[in-house]
């Protein structure tokens, strides 16, 4: 069966082809929200809710298998701009009926390089106690209590500390133009 | 500025724990508050993902499939569920964050420790140690088992000197070019392929961090000063088996002493009385010498070529060597093994993984290993172990069953045999043979509800079956893991219903395994038999230690009896 034909028989609701579909795609899409939103429940909700609408979306106009991925990333990404947006009362809903499968390409694995390195850099420009309490905080998952007993700190010099150095990093991170809402 | 630090605090813990921060759902958030989750969003963007667990890809397909077959599109099933909450009010909310209370504050616990560990590993290279083995008793009593000096690195190469114990004196080296044990009772030295290698000595660090990230369930049960080190009790469950604890050394944040569940009235403990980290192995201890008046014993013979002329002099046939195989890989070694098979080896440039394409002349019908998954290659089937099994053919001999992290798959194409074995997954081993062959190389995928349909259903009761696969982790019952044989028992219980007296009245060989795809399986009897198909599950663990369980079959029609 080709990939075209699984796709339709996806749309109209064949189990097994929506599972082949969802087991050949599911990472790169749940990798992509999960960029966006740094949490695993809400990122497998916003996955099943991705493939969902764009199923339905192919209902109505046909699509090209090789553009099946870049396009689930674009509906992904509109959930995401949606639900943020709903959050802060502000904008309208994006119309998913307005995509363009044959434009669909969504910043890939080389703007993800280059954001890494302009946090990377940020965090180079923030003080050594700073970034030793972002490290274990964010990115090695420590509580404050752990963090504070690593640091020999308390837990309260430990919740400042991290708090200024967000707020430098915003600082910095803000420059490099990279709150785009996502 | 108190109130948002602690509430950026809160917002980093929940993100931590993997969880939708409440943040998310609502419109109360300050600019500067927006602004600094977006900066920990951002910074977390450093890290690989938390991905869901193995069964997400079947599930989303589910509840996808479910969502659109007219179940209110675009609206997912949780997202009622949150609604519903709301508007059962506080007082069910406040109950929640009660019992939430109660439950994730070991989780939390959990998830850091392990993860650190992870990283504590990823951030290592090498090793020295001395390590000590321990046997406790029903009642207590210790007995000191063996003393060994460790040295070991992340490419799977070690040096292991016993210093105490029944096999005192004895060395055993795996350098990745070779094996050795050098034996002072015996005076000799056994050579063996360095790779695949079946022991893995016990405590092996890597392979201790895997288990505990593969746990389905890890707490924090305690802190106890083990060798002079701070360390944290850690209680692990792998899925389906019995709880184990290690203790975890606060400092380095890996592993320093394993405590087994007590089995027979015995247990044991190893612990790392010594550690040290170190950038390599030193040369001299890994470089093979033979020691003087020690006799050479080769268990691995094997002849290196130099290209695939060479082996077409030695088998008579030249190989087919892969045209295109994944970027991280290249060649190591050409050479022929018993049998004339030509084999050719491919390593990672890191030196972690090894896969071997073999090839030598069909000798016979292929009959793959009946607890193999069954796949196609072209026309023809494919036989697929992870781990490698009791293969036959261009894999007998036994050389790689029961290897953890083995995989092979075996076929046969016009007139030769070809397997393709590696400590990689199967995917990764499929591009080897997609290397080799044009045909195309077909996994199962499950079984399509139209097939899995057992006229009868079996009753199971999950008590019995979990404390069945509790056996099997303990070594006993192994059949349990074959589904053929699984099946030829229950064939012949059906029947024999008032109990089987002398041989089985079904033998073995009228069942063949028609559907494999490692978590289900139907084998189909033929002959003299009341039942035509068996449907069997693993229903405690779908992995390769899953024990198999009847769940249904198809009985013989009253007029073929």
């Amino acid at each position: 069966m080709s990939k075209q034909e699984i796709l339709q028989k996806a749309q109209a609701g064949d189990p097994d082809s929506i599972e082949e579909i969802c087991s050949a795609t599911w990472e790169p899409v749940y990798r992509y929200i999960y960029a966006r939103v740094q949490n695993r429940q809400e990122a497998e909700d916003i996955t099943q809710e991705t493939y969902v609408k764009a199923l339905s979306w192919t209902k109505k106009k046909r699509i090209h298998p090789k553009v099946w991925l870049s396009f689930l990333k674009r509906v992904a990404l509109n959930i995401v701009r949606d639900r943020w947006r709903q959050n802060q009362r502000r904008g309208v809903n994006t119309c998913i009926d307005d995509i363009n499968p044959e434009q669909s390409a969504v910043s890939d694995e080389t703007d993800e390089y280059a954001l890494r390195e302009l946090i990377e850099t940020a965090l180079d420009n923030i003080s050594k106690e700073q970034r030793t309490v972002i490290e274990l905080r964010i990115l090695q998952g420590y509580s404050v209590k752990d963090t504070a007993k690593v640091m020999k700190l308390k837990e309260g010099t430990v919740r400042v500390m991290q708090y200024r150095a967000l707020h430098n990093l915003a600082e910095i991170l803000n420059h490099y133009n990279l709150f785009r809402g996502e | 500025m108190i109130n948002t630090e602690k509430k950026i605090s809160d917002y980093i813990d929940k993100l931590n724990d993997g969880q939708k921060p409440a943040e998310h759902d609502h419109s109360i958030n300050t600019p500067e508050m927006e602004k600094l989750m977006d900066t920990v969003r951002l910074i977390r963007r450093m890290k690989e993902p938390d991905l869901p667990d193995a069964g997400y890809s079947k599930r989303l397909a589910k509840n996808v499939a479910n969502q659109l077959q007219g179940k209110r599109v675009g609206e997912p099933n949780n997202k009622i569920k949150r609604m519903w909450f709301t508007g059962a009010g506080s007082v069910a909310a406040l109950l929640l964050i009660a019992v939430l209370l109660n439950f994730l504050v070991p989780i939390l616990g959990r998830t850091n420790i392990v993860y650190a560990m992870e990283q504590a590993y990823e951030d290592i290279s090498a090793y020295h140690g001395i390590l000590e083995v321990v046997e406790v008793n029903g009642e207590g009593k210790e007995r000191l088992q063996a003393v060994r000096e460790v040295w070991a690195n992340k490419e799977g190469h070690y040096f292991i000197r016993e210093l105490e114990g029944t096999s005192k004196g004895v060395i055993t080296v795996n350098n990745g070019e070779k094996k050795w044990q050098i034996r002072p009772d015996e005076k000799q030295t056994i050579l063996f392929a360095a790779f695949p290698d079946p022991y893995c000595f016990t405590f092996e660090l890597g392979s201790e961090v895997n288990e505990v990230m593969n746990a389905s369930e890890t707490e924090v049960i305690g802190d106890e000063v083990i060798a002079e080190r701070a360390a944290t009790i850690l209680e692990v469950t792998p899925q389906g088996g019995e709880a184990y604890r290690i203790w975890i050394d606060k400092k380095t944040g890996l592993p320093l002493q394993r405590q087994t569940t007590m089995h027979n009235a015995l247990q044991y403990r190893l612990t790392y009385k010594e550690i040290e980290f170190v950038n390599a192995i030193p040369a001299e201890v890994m470089s093979y010498q033979l020691p003087e008046g020690y006799a050479e014993i080769d268990n691995n013979p094997e002849q290196i070529v130099n290209d695939v002329h060479e082996v077409q002099m030695l088998v008579g046939f030249v190989p087919l060597v892969p045209y295109e195989i994944p970027e991280s890989y290249v060649q190591d070694k050409i050479a022929v093994s018993t049998g004339n098979v030509s084999k050719i080896t491919f390593k990672t440039k890191d030196l972690k993984n090894t896969v071997i394409v073999l090839q030598g002349k069909a000798d016979g019908v292929f009959e793959p290993a009946t607890n193999a998954v069954l796949g196609k290659i072209g026309q023809n089937t494919a036989e697929i172990l992870s781990p490698a099994g009791d293969s036959t053919g261009i894999l007998s001999g036994g050389s790689y069953a029961g290897m953890a992290g083995i995989s092979t798959i075996r076929w046969q194409k016009d007139g030769y045999e070809y397997a393709v074995v590696g400590n990689v997954s199967i995917e990764e081993l499929v591009q080897f043979v997609g290397g080799i062959t044009d045909d195309e190389v077909v996994l199962p995928q499950t079984v399509s509800n139209s097939a899995w349909m057992p006229q009868a259903q079996v009753a199971v009761d999950m008590e019995i079956e979990e404390n069945e696969q509790k056996s099997i982790d303990a070594g006993h019952i192994p059949w349990k893991l074959d589904p053929v044989f699984v099946a030829h028992v229950f064939a012949n219980v059906q029947a024999c219903p008032e109990g089987i007296q002398g041989d089985y009245p079904i033998p073995y060989e009228s069942l063949k395994a028609i559907y494999n795809d490692g978590t289900q399986a139907i084998v189909e009897v033929s002959g003299e038999t009341p039942v035509m198909r068996v449907y069997l599950e693993k229903l405690v663990r779908q992995d390769n230690t899953g024990i198999w369980t009847v769940t249904g079959y198809d009985p013989k029609p009253a007029s073929d009896e």
